[in-house]
């Protein structure tokens, strides 16, 4: 699981374009959307893509999206418990 | 004091309910519904979306098909009218994306395959169609652009110098908009269902509808355009403002100009896209106008959301609720949501509507409502408007900036007072340095150069009040987040398209990441005008910027993309010879501060048989010319260049001893909005009263009591004047 949040934060900072940020940076205990980050839903459409892709998860309704997209962690926890393959 | 009405004198409308006002009025009073799955292209995989799909009268021709459905539509306006129009305007966000797509996927490089992919060829299309040689102009505001479109044919209309508009708004079903909007989940599987409880979103359709507008009383009118308005959320590329700020805005500009009370208003036809967040903050915004909300419906349960052509279409709807009492249902919804409060019409009516307020929002914030009555309630007689003004308007000018190869405004003078082309690409990392990091995340090379040119002019001007309206010219759009968005589509075999790189592919993404950063909440016009975008923009900020007080940020800025721009810029031979960049001015109405001035462009078709006598009329006549004109900035694209030269030479004989011509495109470089960056050399030549004999080739010239012109040559013929206010 935690290197599952590790590999999370890596890749929130490439796909969203976090340049100013580093891992360390990111609280995977804080609000993700709407927080600090200054995450908004087209950032949300982005992760969706992107854990769909890379772990085969489709979040594809808005009340689930909401409560996987409340942190970090809860988002690696929802890849956990939904992915078919075991997460590295 | 409101503004005379314009006459609806004729339509033409192909939707996925049918071709032509007989049949879209039968399939709105029978409340039938034109959505059924996409067959237009083949998907992949998965099954179909539900889309709005036209079938366009046959056209003769190997034209795209956005181009098909508005020539369609064109003809069908103007059957039976015999003189053409004097403008064309269309709002189009598609151009010929559907074609392009399908040459791209086979790595097709031959320039000329590509040669109906600029938005600009649709409404040049119509123009040659109809027999146009004024002004063929072209809006792209997104899902507001038709209705866009139609606000700048008003103005025009009501200066009083022309007398027929052809106006309207086209698009197509394409995979960019296809999977984009899939990519934001704001598709109904179910198919579009607007208002209800448990609406999912919309149902991505294409349609074309243009309408005739004239100044005076045609024998049948279909109805008065009697008022517009336009604004801009300034707070999200994609979602609405969740209040409705911008639409409640927008409804009360479009009553005001038409002298009207909310109460006034008959009927709403709602932009209602059947998506969660417009639907309520549509809502949320009527809510705040109406004490009591008039009887109100959406039709893109029925049509599909045609995108540009949404609000024009519905503009024609209007006019079958004035002319006929026909007012349609609200299909596909079936339990109104009750967190909307709102009661929407589910069934059609029949009954007397004086006036229609009508609603098209897009992406960018951007809104526009139009206010459609019924032709009784214009003057029986015509009221003779002020007399035609042919002679020059002007704009004071308050400052400038601009972005080439060699840098910004200092960089760029200094290249060339030392002889030096400044042709080249932007340098990209020294833009991105000056500009807020978090803000710029997201956006590649074309809203970066945006950005950058409008605070750097917004600074040069720090004597005007900052600018409300923002009017971006631009020939290509924004081509990186377009190649990306479909080069991503095409190698995940349509699985995992980028909603990102969709939100930032729209032509207005730029100028409503500038709307944001300045928080400039007024009309937000985005043209496309090939070589003459930012001279377009020039024209609608002259339409759209307000008599007292206002002032607008006009922008022109084009990136160079290494795949794109040697495939559909025909006056680029190879990526080797990119060059981008950009010019912006701000402009206003208030002289008192303003130590320049530059004139509304002179805007012909460059097939216009009097195109130099025009030009030298507007000019002021041959011998004003002679005394008047220091210098001659000649934009000649490559790719027009015989054509070019040709009319450069036809004017040059109106003089007896012409002005030193500087032929601007070697010098800046061959990029569409080139001339953004020419009118900004025409302000520095001014300031500094001389022509440094780096450009002359000669002694230097002095400029004292003198203007510049800028001249752009080829498919159209344009000019802009610049001198001490």
């Amino acid at each position: 699981m935690d290197a599952l949040v590790a590999e999370l934060k890596q890749k929130l900072i490439d796909i969203l374009n976090l340049t100013d940020l580093t891992p360390e940076d990111i609280d995977e205990n804080a609000q993700l959307v709407g927080g600090e980050l200054g995450i908004d839903s087209i950032d949300v459409l982005e992760m969706v893509v992107m854990i769909e892709k890379d772990y085969g998860v489709v979040i594809n309704s808005q009340e689930i999206g909401e409560q996987v997209f409340a942190t970090l962690n809860s988002l690696a926890f929802y890849i956990e418990a939904n992915s078919a393959a075991p997460s590295p | 004091m409101t503004a005379l009405p314009v006459y609806i004198a004729g339509i033409g409308i192909v939707s996925s309910l049918g071709s032509g006002l007989a049949a879209t009025r039968q399939a709105l009073a029978a409340n039938r519904c034109g959505i059924g799955p996409l067959c237009l292209f083949e998907l992949l995989q998965g099954a179909p979306l539900p889309v709005g799909q036209a079938t366009p009268d046959t056209i003769a021709g190997d034209l795209p098909r956005t181009h098909q459905l508005a020539a369609a539509a064109a003809l069908q306006a103007m059957a039976g009218s015999s003189e053409p129009p004097e403008a064309v305007i269309v709002g189009t966000t598609t151009g010929g994306i559907l074609t392009t797509e399908a040459l791209l996927r086979s790595n097709d490089d031959d320039t000329a395959h590509y040669r109906y992919h600029g938005l600009t060829t649709v409404a040049e299309e119509v123009a040659r169609r109809v027999s146009c040689v004024g002004p063929a102009l072209t809006v792209s505001t997104a899902c507001s652009s038709g209705a866009a479109a139609i606000t700048l044919a008003m103005r025009l209309l009501q200066r009083g110098t022309m007398k027929r508009i052809l106006v309207g708004g086209a698009d197509c079903l394409c995979r960019l908009t296809y999977f984009g909007f899939h990519s934001l989940q704001l598709v109904d599987r179910t198919g579009c269902r607007p208002l209800d409880r448990d609406r999912q979103g919309m149902s991505v359709a294409e349609g074309a509808a243009l309408l005739l507008l004239t100044s005076s009383r045609p024998e049948h009118p279909h109805g008065l355009l009697a008022g517009a308005g336009l604004s801009c959320d300034a707070y999200h590329p994609a979602s609405p403002h969740p209040e409705g700020d911008g639409a409640l805005r927008a409804m009360q500009a479009a009553l005001a100009d038409a002298g009207l009370q909310p109460g006034d208003v008959d009927y709403l036809n709602l932009h209602g896209t059947g998506t969660p967040d417009n639907d309520l903050a549509e809502a949320r915004a009527i809510h705040r106008l109406f004490t009591a909300p008039p009887p109100l419906s959406s039709i893109k349960g029925a049509t599909g959301h045609s995108l540009a052509a949404s609000g024009a279409i519905e503009a024609v709807v209007a006019t079958l609720a004035v002319t006929e009492g026909l007012v349609p249902a609200t299909t596909g919804c079936r339990q109104p949501d009750p967190v909307l409060d709102l009661q929407p019409i589910l069934a059609p009516l029949q009954k007397p509507v004086a006036t229609v307020l009508s609603n098209s929002f897009g992406f960018g914030g951007n809104n526009c409502c139009l206010v459609v009555q019924a032709p009784n309630l214009g003057p029986r007689i015509r009221t003779p408007t002020a007399a035609p003004q042919p002679e020059k308007r002007w704009l004071a000018l308050h400052g400038w900036s601009c972005l080439t190869g060699a840098g910004d405004l200092a960089a760029t003078q200094q290249n060339l007072l030392a002889g030096h082309t400044v042709a080249g690409p932007a340098d990209l990392t020294a833009v991105s340095a000056s500009l807020p990091a978090r803000q710029i995340r997201r956006l590649k090379r074309l809203p970066r150069l945006a950005l950058s040119l409008a605070t750097g002019a917004v600074d040069h001007a720090a004597q005007a009040e900052p600018p409300s309206g923002i009017f971006l010219g631009t020939g290509w759009g924004a081509l990186s987040e377009t190649h990306d968005f479909l080069q991503r589509l095409a190698e995940s075999a349509e699985q995992f398209p980028s909603p990102t790189d969709f939100v930032g592919s729209v032509h207005n993404a730029a100028a409503g990441q500038v709307a944001q950063l300045l928080r400039a909440t007024g009309a937000n016009i985005t043209t496309s005008g090939g070589d003459y975008s930012f001279e377009q923009a020039l024209l609608a900020a002259d339409l759209l910027t307000g008599d007292i007080g206002q002032s607008a940020l006009v922008l022109g800025v084009d990136e160079g993309h290494p795949v794109l721009s040697p495939r559909f810029d025909p006056s680029i031979g190879s990526a080797a010879a990119l060059a981008d960049g950009g010019g912006a001015l701000v402009v206003g109405r208030d002289s008192t501060k303003a130590v320049w001035r530059v004139s509304v462009p002179f805007y012909r078709s460059g097939r216009a048989e009097d195109g130099t006598p025009a030009l030298i009329a507007w000019c002021g006549g041959r011998q004003a010319l002679e005394s008047c004109c220091g210098v001659i900035l000649a934009g000649i694209p490559l790719g027009s260049q015989r054509l070019g030269e040709e009319q450069l030479n036809n004017f040059l004989a109106a003089f007896k001893k012409p002005p030193p011509v500087i032929r601007y495109r070697p010098l800046l470089g061959e990029f569409a909005s080139a001339s953004a960056v020419a009118a900004v050399l025409a302000a520095n030549l001014l300031q500094d009263d001389a022509l440094p004999e780096s450009l002359t080739g000669g002694p230097p010239v002095s400029l004292t009591g003198k203007t510049v012109l800028v001249l752009g040559l080829g498919t159209c013929l344009t000019a802009m004047e610049f001198s001490r206010a």
